[in-house]
Parts: C-alpha cells; structure tokens; sequence
C-alpha cells in the first residue's frame, strides 16, 4: 500500500491491517483550537500591561535616582542647586510621561508621534531664565535623570533576553 | 549685548535646532514604522515593542533636546551677552 506523505493514520489504527487514513488537512482540522475573540483581547490586556509595568519602572527607578541626587546636592552643594535639580527631575517624569502616553496611542488613535513632550524643556528653560531662584545647569542636569533609568531598563531587558 | 552677538545668537540658535532635529527626526521616523509593522504582525508582542520604542524614542528625542536647550539657552540665557 502505497501511503503519502500527506497521509496520516489514525492513533489507534483497527486491527486486521486496515489503516483508515486522513489527509493532513483534516487532521489539521480536528486538532486545532480556534483563535476566539476573548483570547486575543487578553493577549492584548498581558501586553499593556507590560507596557504599563515598564512605565511604572522606570517611574520608580528615576524617583530613586532623582531622590538621590537631590539629597547629595543639599549636602554637598546649596540648596538652591539642589531645589534646581529638584525642579529638573520633576520635568523629567513629566516628560517621560507625555513621551509615554504618546506612543502608547501610536498605532490604536493616533498615526503620528505627538511632540507635546518637547514643550517641557522649553518651559524649563524659560523658568530657569525668568526665576532668579533656579540655576541653569542644576536644572538641566535633574531633567536628565531619567536617562539613568532608561540605560538600567535597556540593561535588564538585554540581560532577560535570551 | 551688541547687534552682531544679537544677529549670531539667533543664527546658531536655529542651526542648531534645524541640524538638531534632523537626524532624530529620521531615525524616529524608521523606528516608529518599524514598530507599527511588528505590532501589525505580532500582536502579542505589542507590550515589548512598545517597551522597546519607548526606549530608543527617548534616547533619540534626547539629541533633538540638546539641540533645543543649546538655543533656548543662546535666546535667553546668553553668555555672551554682555
């Protein structure tokens, strides 16, 4: 008997050598699970919330570090460098978070990049040169404190993968 | 501040936007597609291509920033101006 290799037997072929055969399409058929519409929405609910997960990291991760240099500054430094980094860091998650919602909309209700994000240093600096309270640099160097968060976020997403 | 520290203040603060923003601009561009293709053809990796866009997005929007603080900076807090 000359068999294909598109041709399967059964699991429990019938003895008395009578093969019942299938063809591989119908197999396919009788083995496989339909793709409803509930598993794809929690597919889709796990990959926000990854997102999400991310987000919230990196929040955590530039509180911590921002804490931290706020706290060497009034140590080593003035207070008004350290209320400058403070004022920076702040501007910072803001702009992570605008910089986030922003992609997070890219694709489901928006084509396009937003650039809103990029008002806020451009606020800050305008603060900076209006208020005689904050220094330039102190405030561009807190505003920069999300980086670290980023590269240690990089660095743990790289290390997780295989 | 004296007219030609005035007229070269503002000169280098729109190169250095306008240059600025180019390359960020390009590669943001090419990462956003990309990303927008690979959540068209998995789905269930959207949380992690977001994760990932997000990343290099800022890394990117960093040099356009730098940019910008350069020439916010030469408009409104000039050091030369004296």
């Amino acid at each position: 008997m000359l068999a294909s290799p598109q041709l399967q037997p059964e699991t429990d072929p019938p003895k008395g050598g009578h093969f019942v055969l299938r063809t591989s399409a119908e197999a396919g058929k009788s083995n496989e699970s339909p793709l409803s519409l509930d598993s794809s929405k929690e597919v889709a609910k796990a990959s926000n919330d990854e997102y999400a997960h991310l987000q919230m990291r990196i929040f955590i991760v530039t509180l911590i570090v921002s804490a931290f240099a706020v706290s060497i500054t009034a140590i080593f430094f003035e207070l008004q460098a350290s209320f400058s980094i403070l004022i920076g860091a702040f501007s910072g998650i803001l702009y992570m978070r605008l910089l986030a919602r922003s992609i997070g909309s890219l694709g489901t209700s928006s084509k396009t990049v937003s650039k809103i994000q990029l008002v806020v240093p451009v606020l800050l600096v305008l603060a900076v040169s209006k208020l005689p309270q904050l220094e330039l640099l102190p405030a561009l160097l807190g505003f920069l404190l999300y980086k670290p968060s980023l590269v240690i976020q990089a660095l743990l997403d790289s290390r997780t993968k295989p | 501040m004296d007219s030609i520290t005035t007229a070269a203040s503002v000169v280098a603060a729109g190169l250095a936007v306008g240059l600025g923003a180019i390359g960020p601009g390009i590669g943001q561009g090419s990462a956003a597609q990309g990303a927008v293709e690979g959540i068209a053809r998995q789905p269930e990796a959207e949380g992690k291509i977001r994760g990932t866009l997000l990343l290099s997005f800022a890394f990117m929007e960093s040099l356009t920033i730098y940019g910008l603080v350069v020439a916010l900076v030469l408009l409104f807090a000039n050091p030369f101006a004296g």
